[in-house]
C-alpha cells in the first residue's frame, strides 16, 4: 500500500478543490463540495457516513482500515482519471467485507472523489460520437481503379497531342465531353446494352423508339407493337403509358455530376448516402453516371481516339448507345464526324451510292487520325510484351469481336469481303510490332489515297473500323499481359524480401542461442565457484567448533565469535 | 439499520439472515407429469401464509402448468420456510467479525459466472441485491436473469452459514453446560468456514490483496454460445441421473 501511496500522499492539506500532488505535480478535479477531502486526515464527514470505522467495534474496522481503503481507492482510480472505476475492479485487490467496501466506494462516488472527471469525458465523448458515426474510408474503390491507367501516362501522352492536333478544331475542352471509355465499351458492351436496350415484352424486340409502361405491373411493349394494338394478354390499352426514353436515362446537370464526384470521395461506395448528397438521382442513376465518366484529363485524352471509335461502333451497330454519344460531344468537329459517321451508317442501310464525296472523305480523314494515333499505342504497347503475347491478345479480341459484329455483317449484306478482309488484317498486323507499324502507316497513307481513289477508300473503310476496334482489343491484351509481367516480377521480389527477413530473424535467434550459451558457461563457472566458497566456509565453521570445544569454551558463550566469525568471512 | 451491528456486539444475535432485509432464499424443484418446474427466489417469512397459496395459483396460471402444481409449490415453500422458522429464536454464534468466503460458480442462461470475494455475516446493513446489480451494471451484463440469481446464490449461501453458526451456538452452550468452562470451540472451528480477517490481510498489515490473488477473487464472466450451453446441460442432466 505504503508504495502506491507514497507519490501521491504529500498534497497541500489545504481546502482547495485542485490538489496539487507535489511529486509529480499532477492536477486532479475534484468537485468543490468535496473540498474537505485530504489525504493526511479523515475528516468529520467521512466519520459520520461510515460510521462502523470509527465506532471501535471490530479490529477490523478501524480508522486505519478505512483510509488504506480510501486511498487505495482513489489512487486506482487516478491512474487513469478518463476511465470509470467499477466498484467490481476494486473489490478483487481489497480484502474485506464486500458489503462495507461497497459502501465505501459508493461514498467516494457521491462525493465525487473517484469517477468525477470521467463522467464529464463520457458526455462529452458521447456527444462527438454521435456527431462522427460516418466512417470514411479514403478514396472510392471506383475512383482508385482509374489511377492504374495513368502508369501508362508516358505511352499515352504522346498520343493525346497528336489526337488533339490530328483533329484539327478540336479545342482541349472538347475532350472533357467524351463517349465513354472504349475499353468500357468493349469490356462491358454487353452488359450495358442489356442494361440500356428495353425488350419489348410482347413481340421482344429493343424498343429504341420508345415504350409504353404498363401501369399495372413491370411490363414495357414497343411503339410497334403498341400501335399495332398488340398489348399481351389481359391488358387494356388505356393501362399503358407512354415512356420517354429520354427521361428514363437521366439527364445530368454540370452541377449534379460535381454533386456527385464530391459525395463520391466522401462516402465512396456507400450509394445511399451518395444518393442522397446528389438529391436529385437515384442510387442506381448515380452508379450508371460514375461508371460512364471518364477519369482525369490524361486518361481522358488518351482514349480520344478509343472513344471515337466507340462511337463509330455504336453507329454501325446502331444500337442505343448512338444518340447518347453525340450528346456528350457538344459543338466540336468530332460532333460533326459523328454525326456524319452516323449518317454514312444509315445510308449504307439504304441506298449507298448517294454519298456526298465531302462526307466521306472528312469521315475517313477522323477514322485514319484516330487509326494512327492508335495504331502507334498499339505498336508502342505490343513492343513491351513478347510478339507471340500481342498475337494471343489479338486472337482472343478477334474472337470477341467475331461475336460482336455478327451484326455489321448483316447490314453489310452481300459484301462479306470487307467483314472478312477487316478480320484477318489486323491479326495479321498485331502479330508483331514490325508489321503493325508498317500496318500504321498503311493506315496513314489512307487519307492522302482517299481524295483520289474515293470509291476504294470507301471499300476499305468499314474494315478499318473493324480493324481500329481489333487494334484496341489488342493494345488491351498487350497491357493487361504486360501488366501480369508486372506483376509477377513484383511478386518475385516480395518473395526474395520475405526470404531475406526470414534469414536474418534466424540470424538473430542463432546469435542469442550462442549469447545464451555463454551466459550459462559463466553461470555454471559461478555455480562451482560458489560451491566450493560454501566448502571452504563449512571447513572453516567446523574447525572453529572443533577448537571452541578443544578450549572448553561453554556452549552459551560460543555462539558470537561465530557469528562474529562469520560476518567477517561474508 | 446502524443499530443493529454495534448491538450485536454487546450480546449474542437471534438468528436471522445476515443482510438487511430478512429474506429466505427458497429454491423449487418440482417433477410432474413429464414436467418439471425449477425456480429460485426470496420470500420475506413475516409474510402471512396465504400469500402462499395465492402465489402458486399464479405461477402456475402464468407458466400454464398443470393444477397438481399448485399444492406442491405450497408444500414445498411451507417446508423450507418451517425450516427457516425453526432456527428462529435462537442464538448464533458471535465471535467479533465473521468474515465468510462466498463463492460463486453458476450459470443463468448463457452467462457462466465465477466469483469469490468476503461476505461479514455480523454485517446486517448488506444487501445481495444490491451487489448483483452493481455486478451486473460493472461488468455490462444484459441478461436480466443474471442479477436475481446472483443475489440468491449468495443469499443461499449466507443461510447456510447462518445455519451452521446456530448449531455452534447450541453446541457450545451444552459444552458449557456440561463441564463449565471446560472447553472453549474457537469461531473459525465452530463457524466452519469462516476466517480470520486479520489474517488474509497480508504480512505488511495491508489491506490491499496480493496481486495474484487479485484474479481469484475477481469475477470471471463468460457468455457461452447456444451449443455449449445445450452441451453443459446434457451433462447435468447425465450427472443427475447417475446421483441417482
Amino acid at each position: 500500500m505504503s508504495k502506491i501511496m507514497e507519490p501521491t500522499a504529500h498534497s497541500d492539506p489545504n481546502l482547495n478543490p485542485i490538489r496539487p500532488n507535489e511529486p509529480e505535480l499532477d492536477l486532479y478535479t475534484i468537485p468543490s463540495y468535496s473540498s474537505w477531502f485530504s489525504w493526511h486526515d479523515i475528516h468529520e464527514t467521512e466519520r459520520v457516513a461510515l460510521r462502523e470505522f470509527f465506532d471501535g467495534s471490530s479490529i477490523t474496522r478501524t480508522p486505519k482500515i478505512y483510509k488504506e481503503y480510501r486511498d487505495f481507492i482513489i489512487n486506482k482510480y487516478r491512474e487513469d482519471p478518463s476511465r470509470r472505476l467499477t466498484f467490481t475492479e476494486i473489490r478483487k485487490s481489497l480484502v474485506g467485507d464486500v458489503s462495507l467496501l461497497n459502501k465505501v466506494f459508493l461514498f467516494l462516488n457521491n462525493w465525487g472523489l473517484i469517477n468525477f472527471s470521467c463522467e464529464k469525458n463520457e458526455e462529452i465523448g458521447l456527444g462527438s460520437g454521435n456527431v462522427d458515426v460516418r466512417v470514411e474510408d479514403g478514396a472510392p474503390n471506383g475512383v482508385r481503379i482509374v489511377e492504374m491507367p495513368d502508369k501508362l501516362k508516358p505511352i499515352s501522352v504522346g498520343s493525346v497531342q497528336s489526337s488533339a492536333e490530328g483533329s484539327g478544331g478540336g479545342g482541349s475542352g472538347s475532350g472533357l465531353k467524351l463517349p465513354p471509355l472504349a475499353s468500357y465499351s468493349d469490356v462491358f458492351g454487353e452488359l450495358v446494352g442489356k442494361k440500356k436496350e428495353v425488350v419489348c415484352g410482347n413481340c421482344g424486340g429493343s424498343c429504341d423508339s420508345g415504350q409504353y409502361e404498363y401501369s399495372k405491373g413491370d411490363y414495357l411493349i414497343c411503339q410497334k407493337c403498341f400501335n399495332d394494338g398488340s398489348y399481351g394478354e389481359n391488358k387494356s390499352k388505356d393501362d399503358f403509358k407512354l415512356k420517354d426514353s429520354a427521361s428514363n436515362a437521366a439527364v445530368w446537370t454540370e452541377e449534379e455530376t460535381l454533386r456527385l464526384l464530391e459525395s463520391v470521395s466522401r462516402h465512396g461506395n456507400d450509394w445511399d448516402l451518395v444518393a442522397q448528397n446528389v438529391k436529385t438521382k437515384t442510387k442506381l442513376d448515380c452508379i450508371s453516371k460514375l461508371i460512364e465518366l471518364p477519369f482525369g484529363d490524361l486518361l481522358l485524352s488518351s482514349t480520344y481516339g478509343k472513344g471515337n471509335s466507340s462511337g463509330q461502333i455504336g453507329s454501325t451497330n446502331n444500337s442505343i448507345q448512338v444518340p447518347a454519344a453525340p450528346s456528350e460531344h457538344q459543338d466540336d468537329t468530332k460532333h460533326e464526324d459523328q454525326l456524319h459517321e452516323q449518317m454514312n451508317a444509315n445510308e449504307e442501310k439504304g441506298d449507298v451510292m448517294d454519298d456526298g464525296p465531302l462526307l466521306k472523305r472528312r469521315r475517313i480523314t477522323s477514322v485514319s487520325d484516330a487509326g494512327g494515333s492508335l495504331m502507334k499505342q498499339v505498336a508502342l504497347i505490343s513492343t513491351m510484351v513478347g510478339p507471340d503475347i500481342t498475337a494471343a491478345a489479338a486472337e482472343a479480341a478477334v474472337a470477341a469481336l467475331c461475336d460482336e459484329t455478327a451484326c455489321p455483317r448483316e447490314i453489310f449484306d452481300g459484301e462479306e469481303d470487307f467483314p472478312s478482309n477487316g478480320f484477318s488484317s489486323p491479326s495479321f498486323h498485331s502479330k508483331s510490332k514490325r508489321v503493325d507499324e508498317v500496318d500504321a502507316s498503311e493506315v496513314k497513307q489512307t487519307p492522302t489515297q482517299s481524295g483520289t481513289e474515293e470509291a476504294s477508300a470507301w471499300q476499305n473503310d468499314i474494315p478499318l473500323s473493324l480493324r481500329l476496334r481489333a487494334a484496341v482489343a489488342t493494345t488491351l491484351g498487350a497491357a493487361a499481359a504486360h501488366a501480369k509481367l508486372l506483376a509477377d516480377q513484383e511478386d518475385r521480389e516480395v518473395e526474395n524480401l520475405m526470404a531475406t527477413i526470414v534469414e536474418t530473424q534466424l540470424k538473430k535467434l542463432h546469435h542469442k542461442i550462442k549469447h545464451f550459451d555463454d551466459l550459462e558457461l559463466i553461470m555454471e563457472k559461478e555455480y562451482a565457484e560458489f560451491d566450493e566458497l560454501t566448502e571452504s566456509l563449512t571447513e572453516e565453521r567446523i574447525d572453529v567448533l572443533q577448537r571452541a570445544i578443544r578450549a572448553g569454551i561453554s556452549k552459551s558463550r560460543d555462539h558470537a565469535p561465530i557469528k562474529f566469525h562469520m560476518s567477517n568471512v561474508v | 439499520m446502524k443499530a443493529l451491528p454495534s448491538s450485536s456486539s454487546k450480546g449474542p444475535v437471534k438468528f436471522r439472515m445476515p443482510t438487511r432485509e430478512n429474506l429466505v432464499p427458497i429454491r423449487l424443484d418440482i417433477e410432474l407429469e413429464e414436467q418439471r418446474y425449477k425456480d429460485a427466489f426470496t420470500w420475506n417469512p413475516t409474510d402471512p401464509d396465504s400469500e402462499i397459496t395465492i402465489f402458486a395459483k399464479r405461477t402456475v396460471k402464468d407458466l400454464k402448468l398443470p393444477p397438481p402444481f399448485i399444492m406442491h409449490i405450497v408444500q414445498s415453500i411451507q417446508t423450507q420456510l418451517a425450516e427457516f422458522r425453526s432456527y428462529e429464536g435462537q442464538d448464533m454464534l458471535y465471535t467479533g467479525d465473521k468474515i465468510v468466503p462466498i463463492k460463486l460458480d453458476l450459470r443463468v442462461n448463457n452467462t457462466l459466472i465465477k466469483d469469490q470475494f468476503l461476505w461479514d455475516m455480523n454485517n446486517f446493513d448488506s444487501d445481495p441485491e444490491d451487489f448483483a446489480k452493481t455486478f451486473c451494471d460493472d461488468l455490462g451484463i444484459q441478461d436480466p436473469e443474471v442479477g436475481p440469481a446472483v443475489a440468491f446464490a449468495i443469499r443461499e449461501q449466507l443461510y447456510e452459514t447462518a445455519v451452521q453458526s446456530v448449531a455452534a451456538a447450541r453446541e457450545i452452550r451444552m459444552s458449557k453446560k456440561g463441564r463449565r468452562g471446560a472447553e472453549y470451540v474457537p469461531a473459525s472451528k465452530a463457524g466452519g468456514t469462516s476466517l480470520d480477517l486479520m489474517k488474509l490481510f497480508n504480512n505488511k498489515y495491508s489491506v490491499v490483496r496480493k496481486r495474484k490473488d487479485w484474479d481469484v477473487y475477481g469475477p470471471m464472466v463468460d457468455l457461452l454460445s447456444n451449443e455449449e450451453v445445450d452441451a453443459l446441460e446434457a451433462r447435468e442432466e447425465r450427472n443427475a441421473r447417475s446421483m441417482i
